[in-house]
């Protein structure tokens, strides 16, 4: 066994650096998933029968094909098909935020169809149209059920999100890689990468518990 | 007779191929206060929720003063606007106070102003004996306040017509007298109510007329004297030996 941390050290802020790249991605594609899941999650509950078929076909297709195929089609295919040659961030967002909102719609309209009957009908029947009635009474109760969900998926986001490396954005991942290659060293800055994700992760859950513990405590 | 305010004429609902309502007929003047009662599953909640359209007939007419509710292109919120209604379970909106709660409709329905409804709302609280607890979350309230709240929240949209679905039905024993003393002081004001209780006492007291529902049909449409003294069918003969 020859690990020899050392090697790395004079990399660790150019990897470091890195993190703030991940974030950067994430919080830009989870905004974009957020926005598509919530307009999806809103076709499907309604009655529009073609939005809806829309929504869940989109939901069928990004769930059922893998990321890293939807993040090279994205960015190979986007060149040849339209001559724009994409930048990787754009297309890691673009394939990230609309699988997450697939991902996001089934949650949000998990959260909603979980809020009891009742207080729609109550609303209802007290004449209040369907716009103020999402807004106001169905969705911030909707919303204890959404946010932990939400958390979580930001966590999966923060770990998948190592596979734009394959379409050389910098991210920790990308950088781990490059210092891998520079320094002839294997396992060093991959260990050192897997370490900055394990402790994003773990604050992104701290901070999850953290959300659940006051929702509950308001119920 | 005087020119009734609701009228309903031949009212049909089926789910599917089950057929809950057969036909009722009959019609419930200004003022008047109706007791609807019933066995388990013989359509009570169904022939209410046609009245504010929380469920569509399937034939038949309903008339609420010049309104058709059956109508096509019948404006639902405005028919809805006029029918207040109260739940067995109270339905209250967990995440806004007591004030929120009554006040949330008239501003957001009617577009009164905030200070108007809240003044209206205060009133409302006041007169079911709850204006102490205007700042309070509804889970911080018992059953019978919650319910009371609920009937605030249904009038503060000033409903020419009330409707209640066994607003007693979900609470403990010794908070039902506070709800029905809040019906009977309301039945006073000369609202036009339609009630599906259990409570025979209360019936018998404050309704102008009792409709007897079974497996659909109206069996009995008649004063309260006459139904529990002297019922003329024999399902409504079995029906009160049972709970009575
Ligand atoms: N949305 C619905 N879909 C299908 N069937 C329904 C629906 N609502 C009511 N029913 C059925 O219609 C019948 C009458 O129901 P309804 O709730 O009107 O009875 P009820 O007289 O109010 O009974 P209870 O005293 O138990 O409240 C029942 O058999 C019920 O299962
Ligand atoms: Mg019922």
């Amino acid at each position: 066994m020859d690990l020899d941390f050392l090697r790395i050290v004079p990399s660790i802020p150019f990897i470091l650096n890195g993190i703030w790249v991940t974030l950067l991605f994430v919080l830009v594609s989870a905004i974009l998933g957020f926005l598509i899941g919530t307009i999806l999650s809103l076709f499907k509950i309604g009655n529009i029968r073609g939005l809806k078929w829309f929504a869940d076909a989109y939901t069928s297709i990004f769930r059922g094909t893998p990321l890293i195929l939807q993040l090279m089609l994205i960015y190979f295919a986007t060149p040849q098909l339209i001559g724009y040659d994409i930048p990787a961030f754009l297309a890691g967002i673009l394939a990230f935020g609309l699988n997450s909102g697939a991902y996001i719609s089934e949650i949000i309209r998990a959260g909603i169809q979980a809020v009891d009957k009742g207080q729609r009908e109550a609303a209802e029947a007290l004449a209040i149209p369907y716009k103020p009635m999402m807004k106001d009474i169905i969705l911030p109760q909707a919303m204890k059920n959404i946010l932990p969900a939400l958390l979580n998926e930001f966590i999966t986001l923060t770990k998948e999100s190592a596979i734009v490396a394959t379409i050389g954005f910098m991210d920790i991942m990308r950088r781990a890689q490059v210092v891998s290659a520079n320094t002839y060293t294997a396992f060093e800055p991959l260990i050192f990468a897997g370490l900055i994700y394990y402790i994003l992760v773990m604050g992104l859950t701290l901070l999850g518990r953290a959300v659940e513990r006051r929702l509950r405590r308001s119920e | 007779m005087s020119n009734p305010y609701i009228k309903i004429n031949n009212l049909h609902k089926s789910f599917g191929n089950l057929d809950v309502l057969k036909g009722i007929s009959t019609t419930i003047d200004k003022g008047e206060v109706i007791a609807i009662i019933g066995p388990s599953g013989s359509g009570k909640s169904t022939f209410l929720r046609c009245l504010n359209l929380l469920e569509t007939p399937t034939s038949g007419q309903v008339w609420i003063g010049s309104d058709e509710l059956t109508a096509k292109g019948t404006d639902i919120m405005k028919v809805r606007q006029n029918v207040g209604m109260v739940f067995q379970h109270f339905h209250l909106f967990p995440h806004k106070t007591v004030l929120e709660n009554v006040t949330y409709a008239p501003i957001t329905v009617k577009g009164v102003e905030k200070n108007v409804a809240e003044k209206q709302a205060i009133n409302l609280l006041k007169s079911v004996g709850l204006s102490d607890k205007a700042n309070q979350y509804p889970n911080r309230l018992s059953g019978g306040q919650k319910q009371r709240v609920a009937i605030a929240r249904a009038l503060a949209m000033a409903p020419d017509v009330m409707l209640f679905d066994e607003p007693t039905s979900a609470l403990d024993p010794e908070m039902v007298k506070e709800v029905l003393d809040v019906m009977k002081s309301l039945a006073h004001t000369g609202m036009t109510m339609a009630i599906v209780t259990h409570e025979m006492g209360f019936a018998k007291e404050v309704a102008d007329r009792v409709l007897f529902l079974d497996g659909g049909v109206l069996v009995e449409d008649v004063p309260p004297e006459e139904f529990f003294l002297n019922p003329s069918s024999q399902r409504a003969r079995d029906f009160l030996d049972k709970v009575l």
